[in-house]
């Protein structure tokens, strides 16, 4: 199902591992949560991003070996593959969901990122929790 | 503690089919160490119920309370007044919350969100393990601590078995061999003596097989 107006991206990230550029977020409606680190994303702040209207949330956090908090990009993971396990038993997609490894510096990268979630997001779909069709 | 984990939350869904306000009702001591009952988990649950019913189109209020422990009265009355605004309790309790929320509400729908595994400890990080059956008749203080009852798969009083393998257990190449754990414990306390001494066989009356158990003290009866 195609999405009619811009995809709704939620943005977690470590403040080492991003720094929005311009145009970093063209062709969506990016909101965007900083964190001291990875570490603090949390099961339940992912999903209600979701239930505040995400089609689609990213988390990017650091390498796991440039972590300054030690093991913060792991635990991240952690959480993100739990909560993409709730994502697909109740059908909404875990796919929808995604944590990158990435660094400040690396802005092209992470606009790849941002672009193919919103392309991927044509296949997947909208958030089928905002009743869009309804 | 009481380890517990949290049912499918398919199950979960299934069994809130007829409600249209549900309170999450979590409890803060046993299962909230284990993860699958504290303030966090109900949290979460309540976040992917709310997505769940948005996505089938199905109009649902919950709310999210987490009292103490939910096997005491003296907490679950602070429960009140949210269970009275609400159509039924998902509890995120052992079965004994459950039940003690049953009988203390007794004309409310009280369902459980969990399945209560075992009285148990934390190992390690997210690693729990079984160590005590409750059989009422503790024998700890011969076994040097380690629980055969609980611990070895066989309930062998009189082990090891030809199935301990380098420490370890045949049934499962994870799973320490509890006689083996109670001879090096004992020879460190220097007590292997204990095992020279004649054990009768168990006395099981006190254990589950007799039926439901009740203790009884009556020094705090009047």
């Amino acid at each position: 199902m195609k999405i009619n107006t811009e995809p709704k991206l939620t943005l977690f990230h470590c403040l080492n591992s991003f720094e929005e550029t311009a145009s970093m977020f063209d062709g969506c409606d990016a909101k965007t949560i900083k964190m001291a680190c990875s570490s603090m994303t949390k099961d339940v702040h992912l999903l209600r991003a979701f239930e505040a209207g995400a089609d689609a949330v990213l988390v990017l956090v650091c390498h796991e070996k440039g972590c300054r908090y030690a093991q913060g990009s792991m635990w991240a993971k952690k959480r993100v593959d739990y909560v993409k396990t709730i994502l697909d038993d109740i059908g909404m997609d875990g796919r929808r969901l995604n944590i990158f490894n990435t660094t400040a510096k690396d802005s092209g990268s992470i606009k790849d990122i941002i672009q193919n979630t919103i392309s991927q997001l044509e296949t997947i779909g909208p958030n089928p929790a905002l009743n869009h069709f309804n | 503690m009481i380890t517990a984990s949290q049912k499918p939350i398919n199950e979960i869904i299934e069994l809130l089919e007829p409600y249209k306000k549900i309170l999450i009702l979590g409890c803060g001591t046993c299962v909230k160490t284990c993860f699958a009952g504290g303030e966090d988990e109900v949290a979460v649950l309540a976040s992917a119920l709310r997505l769940s019913f948005k996505k089938m189109v199905r109009p649902i209020e919950i709310e999210e309370m987490t009292i103490e422990r939910q096997c005491e009265n003296e907490f679950i009355q602070e429960a009140s007044s949210s269970i009275a605004r609400n159509d039924v309790i998902l509890s995120l309790a052992c079965g004994a919350g459950v039940q003690a929320m049953a009988k203390r509400f007794s004309k409310e729908v009280v369902l459980p969100g969990l399945n209560t595994t075992f009285i148990g400890i934390q190992e390690s990080s997210g690693i729990f393990t079984e160590e005590c059956s409750g059989c009422g008749d503790c024998s700890l203080a011969t076994f040097g601590g380690v629980c055969p009852v609980t611990r070895c798969a066989k309930k062998l009083l009189n082990g090891p078995c030809g199935g301990s393998q380098n420490g370890f257990c045949e049934i499962d190449p994870d799973t320490q061999c509890a006689w083996h754990l109670i001879i090096e414990r004992l020879t460190t306390l220097g007590q292997l003596d204990n095992l020279k001494t004649y054990i009768p066989p168990k006395n099981w009356n006190t254990s589950l097989c007799g039926g439901p158990r009740k203790l009884i003290r009556e020094d705090h009866i009047i």
